[in-house]
């Protein structure tokens, strides 16, 4: 990090109070699944919260492969639904959580898996090696809020440069960015695209702009 | 018209000018929403052939008019600077939309606010997205634009300077050498 970022923010207000939700279906009531997690894995949930009519299991972090592989091959969760993070910005908990969605899709139950993290030691392991679908999710948090999964074949940045040095949904980095932390092209053709966002990908030294970049078999 | 009939005169910017302007090919750069309307510029309804831009070039190397349809990021600042780099002179920039021109909605890390900070823009269309009139009327814009261009070197910042020397009444000699009235 070459600055120091602060972030002034507001309380947020209350939660409301746990009322009726008559939305909530029968996909998401799935208590005989956390009970059966509880039981084969005592101490691995840790807490288990229901808003709205839908549960929500809190799972440590050392026993995240475990429950998933025990939800994908006996349980019947076989589809990752969504897979991202969260920057919760309180000081008194962990500040980052990654939250995992499944489908039964036979069963037709949903199941939310929730993993905390302390800020010094943002590093969960990856499921890819069960789903592959979380791949591209897991590079998207790593981009975004800086959560390390551990394990991820290929754990790049997704939207932003590779060069790009701080990770903009914390909720330090401020909403119009860094200036000069991203760079623009240059205004003249003979301009040095040194600054090039794609540089690593490409693997070469920087051409001229109105040149085509050399294919990986002309160098 | 061959020797036979007559012949025409006329400049040479007059001519250059005339023809740029009538076959302007745009590069469609589309990147949002703003493109869906750029088709429809370029389709039957709105027929912008009737200003001779229906060839819409996805090669840089033909095209001389860039639309720019859309929010840019500031990744793919970068690959449009190289299509526009690409293109031959003389060339044009479009920017289509409010994102386009000044960044829009999109008033965060990611997107450049205006391709101006990169390209040089020569008419701006304001909208969320424009109608494909006013993608008409920004091409009539730089229609307008080429067409008081002057390839001769000469200081035109103090205003058109008299000559000295009458002015050439352009107009057809015919063979037998007649002049007939009329410009180009």
């Amino acid at each position: 990090m070459s600055e120091l970022l602060k972030f002034h923010f507001t309380p947020a207000d209350k939660a409301r109070p746990e009322e009726e939700n008559l939305h909530a279906q029968v996909s998401t009531d799935v208590t005989d699944v956390i009970k059966a997690l509880q039981e084969q894995f005592p101490g691995a949930v840790t807490d288990v919260s229901v808003y709205a009519g839908e549960h929500t299991v809190f799972v440590a972090r050392e026993n995240l492969l475990q429950v998933c592989t025990a939800l994908k091959e006996t349980l019947g969760f076989t589809y990752l639904v969504d897979l991202a993070g969260v920057d919760r910005f309180q000081e008194d908990a962990p500040r980052y959580e990654v939250y995992y969605c499944f489908v039964n899709l036979k069963a037709g139950k949903r199941l939310r898996i929730k993993v905390r993290v302390e800020e010094d030691d943002a590093v969960v392991p990856s499921i890819t090696g069960l789903f592959k679908a979380a791949d591209w999710n897991e590079r998207e948090c790593f981009d975004m809020l800086g959560i390390r999964f551990k394990g991820h074949p290929d754990l790049r940045r997704m939207y932003m440069p590779e060069d790009f040095e701080y990770y903009p949904q914390r909720k330090e980095f401020p909403l119009l960015g860094i200036p000069g932390s991203l760079p623009l092209p240059p205004r003249t053709p003979e301009g040095e695209l040194t600054l090039d966002p794609f540089a690593a990908a490409r693997s070469g030294s920087p051409v001229k702009s109105y040149q085509e970049p050399a294919a990986n078999d002309e160098k | 018209m061959d020797s036979a009939t007559g012949y025409l005169t006329t400049t040479v910017d007059s001519v250059v000018n005339w023809a740029r302007s009538n076959s302007l090919m745009p590069m469609p750069m589309g990147l949002a929403c703003c493109a869906i309307e750029m088709m429809a510029f370029g389709g039957p309804k709105y027929d912008v052939g009737r200003f001779g831009s229906e060839a819409m070039r996805f090669s840089p190397r033909q095209a001389d008019l860039m639309i720019v349809a859309g929010w840019c990021s500031y990744k793919m600042a970068h690959a449009i600077r190289r299509v526009w780099d690409q293109m031959a002179d003389p060339k044009w920039c479009i920017a289509m939309g409010a994102c386009a021109s000044s960044g829009g909605m999109h008033r965060c890390y990611g997107v450049v606010q205006g391709i101006d900070n990169f390209l040089p823009v020569d008419v701006y269309i304001p909208g969320c997205p424009p109608r494909p009139e006013a993608v008409i009327h920004a091409l009539m814009d730089i229609q307008e634009k080429i067409r008081n261009e002057y390839s001769i070197a000469k200081d035109y910042t103090s205003g058109p300077q008299q000559s000295t020397v009458a002015p050439i009444n352009p107009g057809i000699l015919t063979s037998d050498g007649r002049t007939t009235a009329g410009g180009v």
